[in-house]
């Protein structure tokens, strides 16, 4: 083949053309299978921006801008938080549905302790806990009792909405100036209509996905989560000494924990706690995350992808919201779209065997 | 030579005879819940003092037990479906929503009916909604059978979505009909029997039938049990599969018609909100494990009398009716820990050295290792 | 620490102190005691073999020494000083690292991960990832291995992989390295570079425990023996004061006889099929992607065909295609000169074709049902769901096969789970004789069961072929395979490699030959 330039311009053109061909596929085939699937994301979201852009914008008001990217954020900063515990779930092979009734629980849980007189700093850290200990129950029933992760989690999601229902049917607002002004504090920037801004659930979402991803991979406890998401039920991580019960117990624990934040970043956003809340959001968390590239079989995902998939998750709320249709349309619209990834999945997975 | 393995052997006659009748009954299955539901109807009944009693009044019966079987019809219609599927090793969490999509579609049907109270109508009304449950089962049957999705996210994302159809079907309001007919599904009687009772009956009878007098029964304890050695076996496994989860759908689609007729409203939102929960719990309380396998149709009945019981012990018993649900998830998880093998295990002081790969006895072989 | 050279007198040398030294180890199961009062021990800078037939308790006194089976009595010590393993963490911490026959590492994750994972070098709390993967390199290095660090584990081939395995033991530092079956999916040039590796280890000081059942190999590496049977210590000798024909006495004390009269009956019985025969099937170009290249065979009535090859050579992929268990990419399949796509195994069990497979816990028994379900189940599948076996004809059926196959316990409801191996085995094959097949299919069919158990099955076997059925016999014991066959066909690497025909001087050692050769080739 040779790889001479001519000299006639025209020809040139399509050579270099060929050659970008070339090397981009090149590049593709050199390219780790793993990222293949949040490459599908990226894809994805750029899609959506494009048509958000087509649509959308108006001659003064561009539609992708800061705005829209602080408002996804600020909007689903709990759904973040929510779908970054689900992924170390989903990557060691097992899943947790208790998610979005511990949202409810803790909600209620921080409207009662408040007018139990407790100081704020207290409340958070409790309403934490309650998922801290969901999250626990789950990890024992599962590692101890060898019950099987989505019926450990289905009881669990049934238990806390049961104590949801005790401690009130009705919706409570909370009551309390600390967590008022938490809630309304945020940074402001730009002005007028291109107005944005950096609140307190944004940071506390982005921080945990920082922590997130510094565990998942840079300790040897987050690649042990990979590994037990390998498939052999964790034979491999327990032959080569990484202690698999231990890392599975923990998993559990992170994601109730994560769903304790997540409860207190939603009562943040609605400064009410209500029983039937979160019902369908265990689906967005684990829709979010097969959005962005994880895998439900296990062993394959990546957390920052999780962050595209909620954006993604964020961007069909706003697409639908501009096309005037009812907000229960989003739930529709997820389940179709998580419905075509975990296709798309199982596809590929049937055909790599 | 021959291997030590204990084995099975026949019950010896004589004096010891008696004891292992008693071993026999106490390990059956439904024995706890029996005893369970005798204790709980005795509690209640002196707790509350003419909570036993049946009457005859208007030509029907009358009485709190008879309320307590009413009450009992949706969750035995929603466990029988949800038992057949969890025998294959799944499970259904689309019941309630499909519940709620097949009420919400029968009475849209009557409502823009030029007579709802013509039989007719109302038979095509019904007709209509069962049909749609059987779809929601397909849809099932299909992504779990024909694309090989786990059970739980396949049925999660009707469960979910199904909502929204429900919604899109009422448009968003709570529709209301009038149509005496249809009403009668849920509040009327027959031979003095409330309808939902019989409704529930002659389904059950139906399912059993068709589960115990052929091999329906053993293959979906097969799938269940092993389902690559079944395939291998020359068992329909796919096809059995989607013919259970679309029976499911039908079932929760009746359920939902019977549950909704006495009040002939649709509220797509909330009618059969964590009515999988209870469908879950009579098959775990009739003596059906949840990760499949043999089932217990007999223990169903049990469980579905169980969980009203339950529910109505809470009122007699003066705890606020909203702890319900708390209840139940407790025992849920009592019955997942209590059937745990591992708990087994260490009640009777078993090493936590995994040897489930243990052989099955010292093999002594030949073979001819050659130079 | 010198090479150990094998001393030439009595093989108790008591100047060296063994690194790992075990002392009336006794492990029981229910029912099972896989142990007894067993002695063993490991000296630096040795090779020690583990020798015994199936069953007789390797590699459970494998899983006590790495901490994955607890043990009922008796002691270890490393170095002198008494331990207790709990787990494989203890194991490694007590310098005991493991290579299994099956790669025990994560497939999903990097080289570096696989190598250094539980060392990985850090940077305060973090791992330090260009640090750690240079440190894997250099291990790797040790090997001879010039593998990416960054690459997957799954891109490399399983003796790669098996590298892999044993370089993570060297980051551990262990004293003692443990090799389980670790050649069986190896060709030649493979298991002479692993052989090179532990020599060099060897060199090192580090004592390895290889257990194999290729004798060949054995000879070649070890400098120590020892022997177990039925759970029981029967002796430990230097190699080279042990020749075969004893090495083989020992493993399998006197009961040879059982089989012997077998082997006579067998191949006495041989008809060479007659070349104008039409065959019961014909398979041409028969394959499947990343399964077996496409192959060509004729099985015939009334005769065994037996199937020999290597761990992964491709023997079940094959039983699956003949069988409909897979569906085939290429070619045809020809039931009784009629082409037939075997779309299923209820489509093959239709034209008479039985498949027993090779993992019976996995893919052959339904645990929790009853004896007379398991033996039913093949028979009501092809009469379809909707007409149930008559009762009275079910219990026939089962009777019939509970005495001729002498399974015991003959409790029809008993359930399968309950029963020892070799019944287990009896009552799988009872469900595919039940459908009356032309053409049984048996994939292992005496793996671990007892010898009793085994040579009813080898004389079942043999009797249907005497009836006409047309059989197709699987195994890993070579002499098996010639023991009962008429015809053989050689499996290497997922293709065909050859037809024999069982004359007499076809042996184990010409078998093994073929496969060899037929890898240099390749």
């Amino acid at each position: 083949m040779s790889t001479e330039l001519s000299a006639d311009p025209d020809v040139r053109g399509d050579e270099d053309a060929r050659s970008v061909v070339r090397r981009a596929r090149r590049a593709l085939r050199g390219l780790d299978r793993r990222f293949l699937p949040v490459l599908g994301t990226v894809l994805t979201l750029l899609v959506m921006l494009g048509i958000g852009q087509q649509r959308y914008s108006t001659e003064r008001v561009d539609f992708v801008s800061m705005k829209l990217l602080s408002n996804l954020l600020v909007d689903n900063s709990y759904l973040l938080v929510l779908a970054i515990g689900m992924t170390f779930v989903i990557l060691t092979g097992g899943i947790d549905l208790s998610v979005g009734a511990v949202v409810a629980l803790v909600g209620l849980a921080i409207a009662e302790l408040f007018t139990l007189g407790l100081p704020l700093p207290v409340v958070l850290a409790l309403g934490v806990l309650i998922g801290t200990s969901c999250g626990l129950l789950i990890g024992v029933m599962v590692q101890v009792f060898d019950i099987q992760p989505f019926i450990a989690s289905l009881a669990v999601m049934f238990l806390a909405r049961g104590l949801a229902n005790v401690i009130s049917v009705n919706s409570l607002k909370i009551d309390d100036e600390g967590f008022s002004a938490l809630a309304a504090w945020s940074l402001k920037f730009g002005e007028g209509r291109q107005l944005w801004r950096i609140n307190a659930s944004m940071l506390v979402a982005l921080a945990v996905l920082l922590i997130a991803f510094l565990i998942l991979h840079y300790t040897r406890f987050g690649r042990s989560v990979y590994g037990l998401g390998a498939g052999d039920g964790g034979a491999a991580v327990n032959l080569m000494g990484l202690r698999p019960a231990r890392t599975r117990v923990w998993v559990y624990v992170i994601s109730g924990t994560c769903a304790g934040i997540a409860g207190v970043l939603f009562a943040l956003y609605t400064k009410s706690g209500f029983n039937l809340t979160g019902i369908g959001m265990e689906l967005d968390a684990i829709a979010a995350v097969v959005i962005g590239g994880t895998l439900l079989s296990g062993g394959v995902g990546f957390v920052l992808g999780t962050g595209a998939g909620v954006l993604v998750y964020g961007l069909i709320q706003v697409l639908i919201a501009r096309e005037g249709l009812e907000s229960w349309w989003t739930r529709v619209f997820i389940g179709v779209v998580l419905l075509g990834f975990v296709i798309l999945q199982r596809v590929l997975v049937v055909r790599r065997r | 030579m021959t291997p030590t393995q204990p084995s099975t052997t026949p019950a010896p006659a004589g004096p010891s005879r008696g004891a292992d009748i008693w071993r026999e009954v106490t390990h059956h299955g439904l024995f706890w819940p029996v005893v369970a539901l005798v204790a709980l109807l005795l509690a209640c009944g002196i707790a509350s003092p003419g909570f036993l009693d049946v009457t005859v009044r208007d030509g029907h019966l009358f009485g709190q037990l008879v309320d307590l079987l009413r009450n009992s019809a949706t969750p035995l219609l929603l466990a029988l479906g949800m038992c057949l599927v969890i025998a294959t090793g799944g499970i259904d969490l689309s019941v309630g929503a499909v519940m709620a999509i097949g009420l919400a579609v029968s009475l849209t049907y009557l409502d823009t009916a030029p007579d709802p109270s013509n039989v007719g109508t109302v038979v095509t009304a019904v007709l209509l909604g069962l049909g749609v449950g059987a779809l929601g089962g397909a849809f099932n049957g299909a992504m779990v059978a024909g694309l090989g999705i786990q059970p739980f996210i396949a049925t999660m994302i009707l469960m979910v979505a199904g909502r929204g159809i429900a919604m899109l079907i009422t448009q968003g309001q709570i529709t209301t009909v009038t149509s005496p007919p249809f009403k009668t599904i849920g509040s009327g009687f027959v031979l003095g029997i409330p309808t939902p009772v019989v409704i529930a009956v002659a389904a059950f009878v139906v399912v059993a039938v068709a589960v115990r007098r052929t091999a329906l029964g053993m293959f979906l304890e097969a799938i269940g049990i092993n389902r690559e050695a079944s395939r291998l076996a020359g068992v329909r496994s796919r096809r059995t599969t989607w013919t259970v989860y679309v029976i499911a759908g039908v079932l929760a689609a009746l359920a939902g018609l019977v549950y909704g007729a006495p009040t002939m409203a649709a509220d797509a939102n909330n009618i059969g909100l964590m009515k999988e929960l209870d469908a879950i719990m009579v098959v775990v309380l009739g003596g059906t494990k949840l990760d499949g396998g043999r089932f217990y149709l007999g223990g169903l009945l049990v469980g579905a009398m169980l969980l009203s019981t339950l529910e109505r012990a809470v009122i007699i018993f003066q705890f606020p009716s909203q702890t319900t649900p708390l209840f139940k998830a407790l025992v849920l998880i009592a019955v997942c820990v209590a059937a745990s093998p591992t708990l087994r295990a260490m009640l009777r002081g078993r090493r936590r050295a995994d040897r489930s790969d243990a052989p099955a006895a010292p093999v002594e072989t030949v073979s001819e290792v050659t130079a | 620490m010198s090479a150990a050279q094998p001393e030439a007198a009595e093989p108790a040398p008591v100047d060296r102190t063994p690194v790992v030294q075990m002392t009336g180890i006794s492990i029981a199961f229910p029912g099972v005691k896989a142990l007894d009062d067993v002695p063993f021990r490991l000296f630096p800078g040795e090779v020690h073999a583990l020798m015994g037939e199936n069953g007789a308790g390797k590699s459970t006194l494998i899983k006590a020494l790495t901490g994955v089976y607890a043990i009922d009595s008796g002691r270890i010590e490393v170095d002198g000083a008494e331990v207790r393993l709990d787990g494989p963490s203890q194991a490694q911490a007590a310098g005991i690292s493991t290579v299994y026959q099956e790669v025990n590492l994560c497939a999903n994750l990097t080289v570096a991960e696989n190598v250094m994972l539980g060392h990985e070098v850090r940077r305060g709390p973090l791992i330090d990832w260009r640090a750690t993967r240079r440190r894997a390199a250099e291990y790797l290095a040790r090997l001879n291995l010039d593998l990416d660090p960054r690459s997957m584990l799954s891109s490399h081939t399983i003796a790669v992989q098996q590298l892999c395995a044993i370089a993570r033991a060297l980051v551990v530092d262990a004293k003692v390295l443990i090799l389980d079956e670790p050649t069986s999916s190896l060709d030649n040039a493979e298991v002479a570079e692993l052989f090179r590796v532990v020599r060099r280890l060897k060199d090192e000081g580090v004592a390895v425990l290889f257990v194999s059942h290729f004798l060949d190999q054995v000879y070649e590496i070890s400098d120590r023996v020892t022997v177990l049977r039925n759970g029981r210590f029967v002796g430990e000798h230097l190699v080279a004061d042990l020749p075969r024909r004893d090495l083989i006495a020992a493993m399998i004390g006197r009961s040879r006889d059982a089989l012997a009269g077998i082997e006579e009956k067998a191949r006495s019985t041989i008809t060479i099929h007659s070349e104008r025969e039409t065959p019961f099937l014909t398979a041409v170009g028969l394959g499947r992607n990343g399964s077996v290249q496409p192959f060509d065979v004729n099985l015939y009535a009334g005769e065994i065909l037996g199937v020999a090859g290597l761990l992964g050579s491709g023997r079940t992929e094959m039983a699956r295609l003949l069988s409909g268990a897979d569906r085939p990419d290429v070619g045809e399949v020809r039931v009784q000169s009629t082409l037939t796509r075997l779309t299923s195994p209820l489509a093959a069990l239709a034209r008479g074709i039985a498949y027993s497979t090779e993992d019976r816990k996995k893919e052959g028994i339904v645990g929790d049902l009853t004896v007379r379900e398991n033996i039913a189940l093949a028979l009501q599948a092809r009469r379809g769901t909707w007409r149930p076996l008559p009762r009275r004809q079910l219990d026939d059926v089962v009777a019939k096969y509970l005495t001729a196959l002498q399974i015991t316990p003959a409790n029809p409801n008993a359930l399968i789970r309950n029963l020892s191996g070799g019944n287990q085995q009896k009552v799988l094959l009872a469900r595919w004789l039940a459908t009356a097949p032309r053409l049984l299919i048996l994939d292992e069919p005496t793996r671990g069961i007892d010898v009793g158990a085994k040579a009813e099955i080898q004389k079942l076997v043999t009797e249907l072929a005497q009836d006409g059925m047309s059989v197709v016999f699987i195994s890993s014991e070579l002499e098996e395979v010639l023991r009962l066959s008429q015809r053989l066909v050689v499996m290497r690497d997922r293709h065909k490699v050859d037809d024999l025909v069982n004359t007499d001087d076809v042996t184990t050692a010409t078998v093994l030959e073929t496969i060899a050769e037929s890898g240099a080739h390749a």
